[in-house]
């Protein structure tokens, strides 16, 4: 009975000591800072320097001519760096398009549980997109610089449902300085995306942008695989786009699901600490 | 009956024995993991701990989430993979001081990491002075596999099985 008593004493101690139930942020809600093509809600965390390959092959129903696929590849290499813990700034170019791209993203909100609950991360991204050209080229009279542009402005919205399932929510325009004679300038679509966890350190993904407005190529379905060893991840993926960048790969899409136009792809990342905390 | 009567009665005791209680609220625990690749260390600024120098009665609790590495991959990896701190988000020590002479001080009772309970004997200072309980010099040694914590095979060599650890903190009276 005494020591009941006093049980009961150090359990008054450590009641004094529990009331602060602050709120409680949720974190990595994707294993790496794209769902699949698209950009996912992970931000980098300040001071981390980010470097991706991504490359991607040709459909597999090329053929064993092509070794269904494998023949032909384009790449796209891209940096990103975490200027804060909430913001971090991109620069990239893709191989077969010979199109640089500049982004930047911003953490808005993130999701949180305990004292503040809050149901989503929200997440801005935008980025430029510059179409290389010849020297050659800019002699033409048609030619202008700022033809060479695209934009593309998110907003992502993604929800940690539990340990293994997360959904992102993707609204995305994007603007095309110049395109053909029937096209939109302004193209909005909505980008769906989910990450389903199978064990600690693999994860399946899917993602699936919706073209709103003006569409006149095909849908982008993609499926990744994402492996997660120390400071790489690994991703593999399949979709019916070779494209690694918004206005690509949403708005042209030529390949076809149901005609086994299907690109596979990996995705490998690799983080360095470029800054450290304390 | 007599459990609530008794309840009841340390409920109105630990009013009048306030004044026997110290609380801290921003004491430092540090960890070290001295593996063949790297090392690792974390640090925790925000400890709580209360004493009471009546009872003897000493109990910690930090938040897994607030420890702080030198790469920011490392914290996430910690969290998520390792101690799971979205489902074990609190770390907890309830113990009592069984002894303190010539400076040293020895503490035992249950440390609570991972969701796993086990009983750890440790020695430091602690000092009463005025109004103030300094906690220092406390160092000593935890092992992963009694907290069911899990290292990977492929980082076998960049993470240690034993971890030290390192307590500090100041109580001020209540």
């Amino acid at each position: 009975m005494l020591s009941s008593v006093f049980t009961n004493a150090q359990d008054d101690l450590l009641s004094m000591l529990g009331s602060d139930d602050k709120s409680m942020y949720i974190s990595s809600t994707f294993k790496g800072k794209k769902v699949v093509n698209g950009q996912s809600v992970e931000v980098l965390s300040k001071g981390v320097l980010q470097f991706q390959i991504q490359h991607r092959f040709g459909t597999l129903n090329s053929g064993f001519y092509n070794l269904f696929g494998l023949d032909n590849s384009q790449i796209r290499l891209g940096f990103d760096y975490g200027i804060k813990d909430w913001m971090s700034i991109g620069i990239g170019r893709s191989s077969e398009l010979k199109t640089i791209d500049a982004s930047a993203k911003i953490r808005l909100k993130r999701q949180s549980k305990g004292s503040a609950i809050f149901p989503f991360t929200i997440v801005t991204n935008s980025a430029i997109f510059i179409k290389q050209y010849r020297w050659s080229e800019t002699k033409e009279e048609t030619f202008e610089f700022s033809n060479q542009l695209s934009f593309a402005h998110q907003l992502l919205v993604a929800r940690k449902i539990n340990r293994e399932l997360s959904v992102q929510i993707s609204p995305t325009f994007v603007h095309y300085n110049l395109v053909n004679y029937a096209e939109k300038n302004d193209r909005i679509s909505l980008g769906f995306g989910a990450r389903q966890k199978l064990i600690k350190r693999i994860s399946v993904n899917a993602e699936y942008f919706m073209q709103i407005n003006g569409k006149i190529n095909n849908d982008v379905l993609s499926f990744g695989f994402d492996i997660e060893t120390g400071g790489h991840v690994f991703q593999l993926h399949l979709s019916n786009s070779p494209a690694m960048i918004e206005p690509a790969f949403i708005h042209q899409t030529i390949g076809n699901w149901r005609d086994a136009d299907i690109y596979f792809g990996f995705n490998i990342s690799r983080v360095f600490t470029i800054k450290e905390n304390k | 009956m007599v459990r609530q009567i008794i309840s009841i009665f340390l409920f109105l005791i630990c009013f009048s024995a306030n004044a026997q209680q110290y609380l801290g609220e921003d004491g430092t625990i540090t960890f070290f993991s001295k593996a063949p690749v790297e090392d690792i260390s974390a640090i925790n600024n925000k400890v709580s701990a209360v004493y009471d120098a009546k009872t003897k009665a000493l109990v910690f609790q930090l938040n897994i989430s607030d420890f702080i590495f030198p790469k920011s991959l490392m914290r996430t990896h910690f969290n998520e993979n390792y101690l799971e701190s979205d489902i074990y988000p609190k770390s907890t020590f309830v113990g009592k001081v069984t002894e303190n002479k010539n400076g040293i001080a020895h503490v035992e009772g249950k440390l609570s990491i991972h969701g796993e309970t086990n009983f750890i004997n440790v020695a430091g200072n602690l000092l009463v002075h005025e109004n103030t309980v300094y906690i220092s010099a406390v160092k000593f040694i935890i092992n992963l596999e009694d907290y069911k914590i899990k290292i990977p095979r492929i980082v076998m060599y960049n993470i240690a099985e034993e971890i030290e650890v390192k307590v500090n903190i100041k109580l001020k009276k209540q």
